[in-house]
């Protein structure tokens, strides 16, 4: 391995420190926030990963403050609209170019803190980080609007 | 025991750290060829046929796009004991659009998404591979393509395979060791560019084009440097003249004149994010020196977001490749309410119309109208419905403007306006260009009878995701067929026969001097007919889907082969999302319009070659 580069060693200073006062980045849902400089990252957990040596990495679980109520899930309705989400995952979130989110599976995980994370950071395979334009509260929303979606009845079966 | 776990996690973090440093300090993943590919076998060079050198060089087989090859040994008479002689997995599931090339007896395959190049020695049994080529492809571009992460295949020319990677990048790869020659950056993903169309050679100069007409980009096309991949010009599809290079004394359009006309049939700057993407086919007339290609559709899909005409979306623009000047232009779809994308291959040929011979340019639009133009001028000589279609009454030939039918205009103010037809998965899908068989003088077109509802809707742009403003349900047109494959005679502007299909017909097609054609079907086979006749002669399951285009060549042994793929996708991994089983995290239901095509095929890329 050659010279670290700088930014490697603050990384790595950065998950030490970590494990001194654990969560310490945690978002509790505060008011709005706006802008990226304004957006800490909330620390993670993804509760259906598998840790390596059984050994969760630490963290804290954020908890989405708006679960279950309806008016947020009508605004989030809303936002999966306006923000343009419905182009790629289609009207009702049933899975256009990108997956399905009423189907109750979950490639990067089904927790409040998962889906928050998939929405603020983005993912990989093509998901926009919207935690630039979106506030905290309102990413929420979004994600209080996924979890109200019915489940399909009989979902791992399809017959004809 | 805090301690112990602090240190494994800080020697972890390092590692994934190195592990992406790594990754970022590496844009394309290169490797030197292992050793200089064999010379093959002495053997008796084939004996050349006249006007067919039996290879298959450019996407459309030639420089007019008729996919049509001199080749004759498999016939009306023989084809019933067509079979396959090989097949390939490419190992990925993308909908597989677009074909193989076979040049100097290499056949060379470009995947969709992560955009591996084969090159099979077709001299050899079993056809292995020479070598492949895996470009770094940015898996972002993921996310901003539209409609799946397809791939329309390459171009051969100079030595070289050119094709361009999803994400927003030319290669030109040395046609015969695998080295990259060069990777040249012409799109911007994060503004929702993506590059799957097939790039198309004309001398030294590369045409290249965008697509994202769902993301509000700004629609352009480029010519390439073929020896060093430098970009000489860049032609905008909308804009001041200035862009879209429509030069005083040069750009001479047959009906709509003026100056700024990509600016002018805008309201304000609605053209700077309006999409106008090139992901169609491109056509070359040496003669006339003008290249051909269509433009797509303008953002969003609610119409009242940009009054006009809007200008050159849903176009069919001829341009000089030297320096891209526009010579003319001539939008089918004014002002387009339906999503109507003109990018559907522009056919050259020569046929004599009201008893006068004429150069023309032939084009099935997804508006449902089949065109024949004067590809010298941009006249249209003949415009006929080739599907059935609601949203016009006809084209009015001396303005080229279609006759709307006002019942079935769409906008936010007019709320959910039901069956249009044809959907806007056009009455054919650009994705999959017909052919033109000089021996008969007709044109063989894939094509789809569906109809729409469209319900559009206020929309605001976010850089980098859908600008799109419209929910479209679709049914089935009248008949209860969702598709049929059709002979249609240009000249005329009226159909000779038709093939009933079950579901959408959305392959590519292929003629021959054998006077067959081939096409494929959603459900896996690949099917044969009668080009005189329509007369279905023989089939083969290939598995998957067929969205490619199949095509033939001579083998080293003299006899005629013919390859096309399998593998569904492309609108149909949206529209039948119930065909895919490779994700455990995305399981869907079918659309209400096609509710048992995951009967009867799934996911999957083969390359299938036959011979008799």
């Amino acid at each position: 391995m050659g010279p670290l580069p700088a930014s490697l060693f603050l990384l790595a200073l950065a998950a030490a420190s970590a494990c001194d006062g654990a969560g310490t980045g945690g978002d509790e849902g505060g008011g709005p926030t706006r802008g990226a400089a304004a957006a800490t990252p909330p620390a993670v957990r993804y509760d259906q990963h598998v840790p390596a040596g059984g050994i969760a990495p630490p963290g804290i679980n954020p908890v989405n403050p708006f679960t279950g109520q309806k008016p947020s899930a009508a605004e989030g309705e809303r936002l999966f609209g306006s923000m343009n989400c419905d182009g790629c995952h289609g009207g009702g979130a049933s899975g256009w170019v990108g997956p399905s989110l009423s189907d109750g599976r979950w490639r990067y995980g089904g927790s409040d803190a998962a889906i928050f994370q998939s929405i603020y950071y983005g993912r990989p395979r093509g998901m926009p980080a919207y935690g630039g334009i979106l506030s905290r509260e309102l990413t929420w929303k979004l994600v209080t609007y996924l979890q109200s979606l019915p489940l399909p009845r009989d979902l791992p079966t399809e017959a004809w | 025991m805090i301690r112990i776990s602090c240190l494994l996690a800080l020697l972890l973090s390092l590692l994934v750290l190195s592990a992406a440093d790594g990754a970022a300090q590496r844009p394309a993943r290169r490797r030197p060829p292992r050793k200089a590919p064999r010379a093959a076998p002495a053997r008796p060079a084939p004996a050349p046929v006249p006007g067919d050198d039996g290879q298959w060089t450019m996407p459309g087989r030639d420089y007019a796009a008729t996919r049509f090859s001199g080749l004759a040994e498999i016939t009306p008479s023989n084809v019933a004991r067509l079979r396959s002689v090989w097949s390939f997995s490419t190992g990925v599931l993308h909908g597989h659009e677009g074909q193989p090339l076979v040049v100097n007896h290499t056949m060379y395959v470009v995947t969709p998404y992560p955009n591996v190049l084969y090159a099979f020695d077709l001299t050899r049994p079993d056809y292995p591979l020479k070598w492949k080529y895996r470009p770094y492809v940015d898996p972002n571009a993921l996310g901003v393509a539209c409609c799946d992460a397809i791939n329309r295949g390459a171009s051969y020319a100079d030595g070289r395979i050119v094709y361009n990677l999803l994400d927003g990048h030319t290669v030109a790869v040395d046609a015969a060791s695998g080295r990259e020659l060069w990777n040249t950056r012409i799109g911007e993903v994060s503004d929702g560019e993506t590059t799957p169309m097939a790039p198309f050679v004309v001398g030294n100069r590369v045409i290249v084009g965008p697509s994202g007409g769902e993301f509000g980009i700004h629609g352009w096309t480029k010519g390439l440097d073929l020896a060093t991949g430098t970009i000489v010009w860049t032609a905008y599809n909308e804009g001041p003249d200035t862009d879209v290079l429509a030069w005083p004394g040069t750009f001479k359009p047959f009906y709509d004149k003026g100056a700024d006309l990509g600016l002018t049939t805008w309201a304000k700057d609605t053209w700077k994010t309006a999409g106008a993407p090139v992901w169609g086919w491109i056509s070359y007339d040496a003669e006339l020196g003008l290249v051909y290609y269509g433009v797509g559709n303008p953002g969003p899909y609610n119409p009242e977001q940009r009054p006009g005409d809007n200008k050159w979306t849903n176009s069919v623009l001829a341009r000089r490749p030297r320096d891209g000047a526009l010579v003319w232009a001539y939008q089918f779809t004014p002002h387009d309410n339906w999503d109507y994308d003109s990018n559907a291959e522009m056919i050259l040929a020569d046929l004599t119309i009201k008893g006068r011979p004429r150069r023309v340019l032939v084009h099935f639009d997804k508006n449902g109208f089949a065109y024949t133009l004067d590809r010298a001028t941009g006249e249209v000589l003949v415009a006929a419905p080739f599907v059935n279609l609601n949203w016009a009454k006809r084209v009015d030939l001396a303005t080229g403007r279609p006759v709307l039918d006002s019942t079935k205009l769409t906008g936010a103010g007019k709320g959910d306006v039901k069956y249009i037809c044809p959907s806007l998965e056009g009455g054919k899908s650009p994705a999959s260009p017909a052919a033109y068989s000089p021996r008969t003088g007709l044109f063989y077109a894939s094509t789809v009878n569906l109809c729409m509802n469209y319900q559009a809707a206020e929309i605001g742009r976010i850089r980098g995701t859908p600008f799109i403003g419209a929910s479209t349900p679709y049914v089935a047109g009248p008949g209860g067929n969702m598709g049929a494959f059709i002979a249609w005679d240009a000249a005329r502007g009226r159909r000779v026969w038709e093939i009933k299909e079950k579901y959408p017909v959305w392959s590519g097609v292929l003629a021959t001097a054998g006077d067959l054609v081939f096409y494929g079907t959603l459900d896996g086979w690949l099917k044969a007919a009668h080009a005189k006749t329509g007369r279905l002669l023989w089939k083969f399951k290939v598995g998957s889907g067929v969205v490619g285009a199949p095509i033939t060549w001579r083998g080293p042994d003299g006899r005629q082969y013919l390859a096309v793929y399998a593998g569904i996708g492309g609108d149909w991994a949206l529209l039948s999302g119930d065909v895919a089983s490779d994700d455990p995290a995305d399981v869907r239901d079918p659309a209400d319009f096609i509710r048992d095509l995951a009967r009867y095929t799934s996911k999957g890329g083969m390359v299938w070659v036959f011979a008799l």
